[in-house]
């Protein structure tokens, strides 16, 4: 099995990221080109579902944050959802929570990022 | 539990980044770490790791890591061996969680997360190996 795949969804105007897997230095690149491609192609509302994300090292996290500010000034967001708990401890631990709004199911995070773009 | 010890050495390449985490959740199972906490291990060691290729070793694939694993009754203790660029524990700087959060940018918290999930993280050099080492320590409570 490899180490991370991928998966791309389109729902109305959000794109939904399915990584599964493990996101480390070895396959950020793989998960920064993914993110990267959805940037370029103008789609800025991104919703990270991370229900198959086993494991995420800091290398997975600048990949984020590299993108972060480029989405929200085109008026998008990247939202997260169905964080396992180890995940969770990252996040948490660094304070990305307070950066990034975490939603426990996609459909939560759906309805919340939708009337946001709207707004 | 006896004190036991035992090493692993892989080539200074990020494809065996997943090897060496999966080692150390395990390890630290054996150790009687729970779950939460075992991942915890897993990912400062994942950290370490990928400092020593990337950083003391500047990306080339042709050097060695060396881990080695000590269970005592008050611990687990993982080092980590190179013979790459070394830096010494008053050098590091540990980012700010909430400046950084005010000022994203990519790097720099991988030493965070080392810090927040090990009890102890150290950085030595030996001197007469001219080795650098990165010692993670789980106290088992």
């Amino acid at each position: 099995m490899a180490d991370l795949s991928i998966a791309v969804r389109q729902v109305g105007e959000v794109a939904v990221l399915l990584p599964a897997g493990f996101i480390n230095a070895h396959t950020v690149r793989e998960f920064e080109e993914a993110l990267e491609g959805l940037v370029q192609d103008g789609r800025y509302l991104i919703l990270l579902n991370c229900k198959d994300l086993n494991y995420i090292s800091s290398a997975g996290l600048g990949a984020i944050m590299g993108l972060i500010e480029t989405v929200r000034e085109h008026g998008g967001d990247i939202l997260l959802s169905n964080l396992q708990d180890n995940v969770f401890a990252i996040f948490d631990t660094l304070g990305f929570t307070q950066l990034y709004r975490v939603f426990t199911d996609e459909d939560q995070a759906m309805a919340a990022a939708v009337p946001e773009r709207k707004g | 539990m006896d004190h036991a010890q035992f090493r692993l050495v892989i080539p200074s390449q990020t494809r065996y980044l997943n090897l060496v985490t999966g080692l150390a959740k395990r390890a630290s199972l054996v150790a009687g770490l729970d779950d939460a906490t075992a991942a915890k291990v897993s990912i400062a060691v994942d950290e370490a790791v990928t400092n020593v290729i990337l950083h003391a070793y500047g990306g080339e694939g042709e050097h060695s890591v060396e881990l080695e694993l000590r269970f005592t009754e008050q611990a687990l203790e993982i080092h980590i061996w190179h013979s790459g660029r070394g830096i010494r524990g008053d050098q590091l700087v540990l980012p700010d969680p909430k400046e950084y959060i005010k000022h994203p940018r990519k790097g720099g918290l991988g030493l965070l997360l080392m810090s927040r999930f090990m009890d102890e993280v150290q950085f030595k050099a030996d001197e007469v190996s001219g080795r650098n080492e990165c010692c993670l320590i789980k106290k088992i409570s």
